[in-house]
């Protein structure tokens, strides 16, 4: 040590003694520190490192005393010019000694202390970095586990996660064993430290033998603290897991610092869960999202072309589905014998269980139309086809059904509780196509065929489902059925596809930005 | 949105306040059958206060009233307003039920 060194010759200088200082080596021996003189003898002794008295050695040649205030340390003066060293001699070289070795350490252990900090910051830029990047909970886990091992030092490491469905916490990221292997534990288990964490939401430091509980073994060692990983809400905390850190390569115990350091870090490691988690959901929901489009396709393409029964007759149609999926239907058939065969159906409810219904409903109609020779005969085989289904889902449909026989210029239908249902002259009068039985699945009874004459070339036919009646504006008001029926009116002279239109620009008109709870559907036909 | 339930004589009451929908209707169908259950067997929903059954409403309606009748009980309906009146009749779901214009009356039915 260059400092003490100087010390040690300016004191030769001026008193003509050698000065040597000395500290245990950690083997029984006495290393030099420094020294004025490098031919100096090591003393063979040294007095007891809390005594204040000098001790005459190497046969009285020398006096040794213990450095005051540094451990393990001693000032040894040798003879001065051949004399005898002098007690005061080294009761004045001795303060200065202690100072300045006193003074060394400090700055040891501040450049110690130093390090540490900066391992701690580095420790939050890498995780800050593996929190930036898009990774799996397992993959965050492990770095983020071994960036804090190596810095408290912990060759035996686990970070558990909390899964709710089964209230278990599971090992994601282990160091010192296989996480796959390590067995998950019951958050109420009352033997192992985890579940304890957990469970209060506040570290733990347990000495060996302490709370050794089976399931921790794979990744505990002796002495292990466990501190809660936390997810900090605006309403408070949530415990999401636990990190464990046991087997500390120093062999020191875990401090308060430790303990905070890893708490700190444990807020991390739980966004970096949060993180994962939202990530994942999203993935999820995208593909539920591309999985209800296609669905939505799907269903959109189960519904006929209008063109399919032209040019005996004109037809324009739109279904919007409440979700993407609907339980609102409407089929075409072209018939023999020059006619034309229209339905409309609302299964109750709507979402994927009314769509399957609807699904089933339009395969069955599709066979049962031609081999039927009556709407209301075609509505009743329907319902044997359907009953099973209705039945067992509580579900039932309103469905009308009509076929027009341009030849004999007349209109048959059947109606099961289909409560929109229209016909309109050219000259503007409206004639109800009611029903004369409930909803199908609501009752056995089969409907009668009733029957009105059709004109073509001014008749118009009109179906709609409740969606649109019912639909709110702002206020909370229904569209009504007059209104929209006042719009078919007014526009009965123009092309089916325009009547929808007009129809579907009064509904945004009236609701606008406002989705609808319920399917939408509407029919128009001409011949 | 509420259901209220009360006795008179031998008849179970619910009144619908509000709306009878796909988002409630579970809880009227529980209360119903938590009663039924108990061994109620008249029943009498009052909806003088309802303003609107969409078609999930109408169906817990109809599984009800089948409920019902299979323990051998009955259920009427009351104080339907004129759009809810008009709705059953154009749907044919009056047919299905037996519908009072008052509550007095449709406790007397029974």
């Amino acid at each position: 040590m260059k400092e003490l060194e100087a010390v040690l010759i300016a004191f030769r200088e001026s008193t003509r003694c050698d000065a040597a200082v000395w500290t245990a080596d950690g083997s029984g021996g006495l290393r030099a520190v420094a020294r004025s003189n490098l031919r100096l003898q090591r003393p063979e002794t040294v007095p007891d490192s809390n005594s204040v008295t000098p001790l005459s050695v190497n046969d009285g040649s020398m006096l040794v005393a213990a450095v005051p205030g540094v451990k393990q340390t001693w000032l040894a003066v040798a003879p001065c010019d051949g004399e005898t060293p002098g007690e005061k001699h080294l009761r004045m070289l001795l303060p200065f000694v202690g100072q300045v070795l006193r003074g060394a350490q400090e700055v040891e252990h501040a450049a110690l202390e130093l390090a540490e900090r900066y391992e701690e910051i580095n420790l939050l830029y890498t995780i800050g970095e593996i929190l930036g990047r898009t990774v799996t909970l397992e993959d965050a886990a492990a770095t983020i586990l071994t960036e804090i091992s190596e810095t408290v030092g912990a060759r035996h490491a686990s970070i558990l996660v909390h899964e709710p469905g089964t209230d278990m916490l599971h090992v994601v990221a282990a160091i010192g064993t296989d996480a796959h292997t390590a067995p998950p534990i019951r958050v109420d288990d009352p033997t192992c430290v985890s579940s304890r964490v957990f469970r209060t939401q506040h570290p733990l430091t347990v000495e060996a033998g302490e709370m050794e509980c089976e399931a921790e073994r794979p990744y505990r060692r002796g002495e292990m603290l466990s501190v809660p990983i936390m997810w900090t809400t605006p309403t408070g905390g949530e415990p999401l897991g636990v990190v464990n850190l046991s087997d500390r390569r120093s062999k020191q115990p875990y401090s308060a610092g430790d303990q905070k350091l890893v708490a700190a870090i444990a807020t991390q490691i739980g966004t970096a869960i949060q993180n994962a988690r939202l990530v994942k959901s999203s993935l999820e929901q995208q593909r539920l999202l591309q999985e209800m489009y296609l669905a939505h396709d799907l269903q959109m393409k189960l519904l006929p072309k209008t063109t399919i029964v032209s040019p005996e007759a004109e037809v324009s149609a739109r279904v919007v589905p409440a979700e993407s999926v609907g339980g609102d239907f409407y089929h075409l058939f072209r018939m023999p014998r020059n006619r034309t065969g229209v339905m409309i159906g609302d299964v109750s409810g709507h979402g994927y269980r009314a769509a399957l219904i609807m699904a089933l409903a339009m395969s069955a109609s599709s066979i049962h139309a031609q081999s039927t020779k009556d709407p209301g005969e075609m509505l009743s085989t329907l319902f044997g086809s359907l009953r099973e289904e209705l039945s067992s889902t509580e579900m039932y449909i309103s469905i009308f059904f009509g076929v027009i026989d341009h030849t004999a210029a007349k209109l048959r239908y059947a109606n099961n509780g289909h409560p929109h249902a229209f016909k309109i002259d050219g000259d503007g009068t409206t004639v109800r196509l009611q029903a004369d039985t409930p909803p199908m699945g609501l009752t056995d009874q089969a409907p009668a065929a009733g029957s009105v004459p059709w004109q073509k070339g001014s008749d118009t036919l009109a179906l709609f489902t409740d969606g649109i009646v019912d639909s709110r504006n702002a206020d909370g008001e229904r569209l009504g059925e007059a209104s929209v029926l006042d719009v078919i009116v007014k526009n009965r002279a123009k092309k089916p596809a325009e009547i929808v239109a007009a129809v579907f620009d009064l509904l945004e008109a009236h609701s606008g930005e406002i989705p609808s709870p319920d399917d939408l559907t509407l029919l128009i036909l001409k011949s | 949105m509420s259901f209220s339930i009360s006795k008179q004589g031998e008849v179970v009451v619910v009144d619908v306040e509000g709306q009878l929908i796909v988002g409630n209707r579970q809880e009227l169908k529980q209360k119903v059958l938590d009663e039924l259950e108990k061994g109620e067997k008249k029943f009498l929903i009052d909806f003088s206060q309802t303003g609107y059954i969409d078609s999930s409403g109408l169906g817990v309606l109809v599984s009800l009233s089948k409920k019902i009748r299979e323990q051998g009980g009955e259920l009427r309906l009351a104080n339907l307003n004129d759009d809810l009146q008009t709705l059953f009749e154009l749907t044919k779901l009056d047919t299905l039920f037996q519908i009072s214009d008052t509550r007095e009356r449709a406790l007397e039915s029974f």
